[in-house]
């Protein structure tokens, strides 16, 4: 964040390739694959990663593994987008005001720190094993993120630009549209990366305990065949799907507006 | 002819937020700047000048007294006092044109009259080619022209400016205190400017109240008749006229100041 924007190796930031990832990566299922061999019953216990590949293609050919990804996926943007359209103004309306911002402060903490996992039960025992129980769980697990980054945020806003604009005669909405809003805009990102973090795990339990598809329905279902090839696969997909989500999309996002405004700001 | 500016009787009180002691920042000041004039007020720090300024802004309620601007009573901000602040108050996510037309933006002026004043403006504090420059990318000088040219932009009737050069090197400081007499001379804006710099005072004011230190009342009033076309670093430093002044001026604080270490 302190480094230039204009240096030459963020242009090219795209297009190189990750050799370092990739080394990881290798040196992971090397590993696997090696323990694998020296476990007696590996098919159950720890299928090698050949076993996981053929699951792969089974559950590829079959269409089960694209309509799961694309029903974890759907969810967790659904409540994203929610948490951002409710977040966002709630945000900005308790941060306004020092004093409600301060009622609020230890409440929105407290909630962001209970994790959607635990809040499961109850809401299992309000609306059953329904796709509304998922929804509520990992909306409220993407909400409390947001709310109080975009709390934070505001109150961070120089209260000297508040200042300026009042004195040149703005409205209050002027003045969250011109300085708030614009000001906070690093913490929303911030608050939408760490809210979608939350939500995925959150959505794979929810889906394990509640769900009739998605990949932690197809991880948990696996384990009552002893389909242990398939578990492993879900857990891949899982954690994948994750850094592509983070590498491609919440990371540049928050990154640009970070770099913009935070090297912008002073 | 009344003055732009008429402040009277002016008291502020409030409790101190960690000691929880009740001080009295202003004690009861008057002053008035006639139409066109440039007032500077200078004291030592904790005189209450910033606070009397801000009284002024309509962004702190005073205890007692009164304020009028151009024969209205001040109530809270207004357009009608436009001010630049010593922390840099430009917004970093606009550039340079848009800071400078946000207060046009918030009046309503249409598009192309604003790019039109804008475009005077820019110019006026010499940013030409500048215009889509973000602030991150100006020096510290030139991001307090962005705010001079903002506050102008939206023709206030009054000009109030709290310390607007004491963030900036010694030297921008000089050019932009000769900048700001030329706009001056050319906007005719009638203008308070406050601050803890003497030269700077004796510089560009056409009358300097001194205030005394906490609580602030105004110890004396020196008036400085050089004409504003006389006004140039170069020659007023060995300028009698200007130099007497200073000098008397740099007294009448420095025994605040004095005073207040014993």
């Amino acid at each position: 964040m302190a480094t230039n924007s204009g240096s030459p190796g963020r242009v090219r930031r795209g297009l190189r390739i990750p050799w370092g990832m990739l080394a990881a990566i290798a040196a992971a299922v090397a590993l696997w694959a090696a323990a694998s061999r020296l476990i007696p019953q590996a098919d159950l216990y720890l299928p090698s990663p050949a076993a996981v590949w053929d699951a792969f293609v089974d559950l590829l050919r079959k269409g089960v593994l694209p309509d799961y990804v694309a029903a974890s996926i759907r969810r967790v943007i659904l409540a994203t987008v929610i948490g951002l359209a409710i977040g966002v103004p709630l945000g900005v309306f308790i941060g306004i005001n020092a004093k409600v911002a301060d009622f609020f402060y230890p409440l929105l903490n407290f909630f962001q720190s209970l994790s959607g996992i635990a809040i499961l039960p109850l809401v299992i025992v309000w609306f059953g094993f329904t796709e509304r129980t998922i929804l509520v769980a990992i909306n409220y697990t993407v909400l409390f993120p947001v709310v109080f980054n975009v709390l934070v945020g505001v109150r961070s806003v120089p209260r000297i630009y508040v200042n300026a604009l009042r004195t040149m005669g703005a409205s209050r909405l002027r003045i969250i549209r011109d300085v708030l809003l614009p000001g906070a805009l690093p913490h929303v990102a911030t608050g939408a990366r760490l809210g979608m973090a939350y939500g995925w795990r959150a959505l794979i339990a929810a889906e394990m305990l509640v769900g009739a598809n998605g990949l932690g329905f197809m991880i948990f279902n696996a384990q009552s065949f002893f389909l242990t090839n398939r578990i492993i696969l879900g857990m891949l997909a899982i954690g994948t799907l994750w850094i592509l989500i983070d590498r491609f999309l919440l990371r540049p996002l928050e990154a640009d507006t970070i770099q913009r405004w935070g090297l912008v700001q002073r | 002819m009344e003055a732009k500016i008429v402040v009277k009787d002016l008291v502020h009180e409030y409790s101190d937020e960690y000691t929880g002691q009740h001080v009295r920042a202003l004690d009861g000041v008057s002053l008035e700047v006639a139409d066109g004039e440039l007032v500077a007020v200078v004291g030592p720090s904790g005189c209450g000048k910033t606070t009397m300024l801000n009284i002024l802004a309509g962004l702190v309620r005073p205890t007692s007294g009164r304020i009028l601007v151009d024969g209205r009573e001040v109530k809270g901000p207004g357009p009608d006092r436009g001010v630049v602040f010593q922390e840099l108050a430009i917004l970093p996510w606009r550039t340079v044109a848009r800071n400078i037309g946000h207060g046009l933006e918030i009046q309503g002026v249409e598009r192309g009259e604003r790019e039109r004043r804008v475009r005077q403006f820019i110019e006026l504090v010499g940013l030409e080619g500048f215009d889509h420059k973000y602030p991150h990318e100006l020096s510290g000088g030139m991001k307090q022209r962005v705010a001079l040219a903002r506050t102008l932009a939206a023709n206030p009737v009054v000009m109030l400016m709290d310390e607007p050069f004491a963030a900036v090197d010694a030297q921008t400081r000089i050019t932009l205190q000769e900048e700001l007499n030329r706009i001056a001379i050319a906007t005719r804006k009638t203008i308070l400017l406050v601050t803890h710099n003497v030269e700077e005072a004796a510089f560009l004011g056409d009358r300097c109240f001194i205030l005394t230190r906490r609580p602030g009342r105004v110890k004396r009033i020196v008036e400085i008749p050089i004409p504003r076309e006389r006004r140039q670093w170069k020659t007023l430093t060995t300028d009698p006229e200007f130099t007497t002044r200073r000098e008397q001026i740099l007294t009448l604080v420095r025994e605040e100041v004095r005073g207040g270490d014993e």
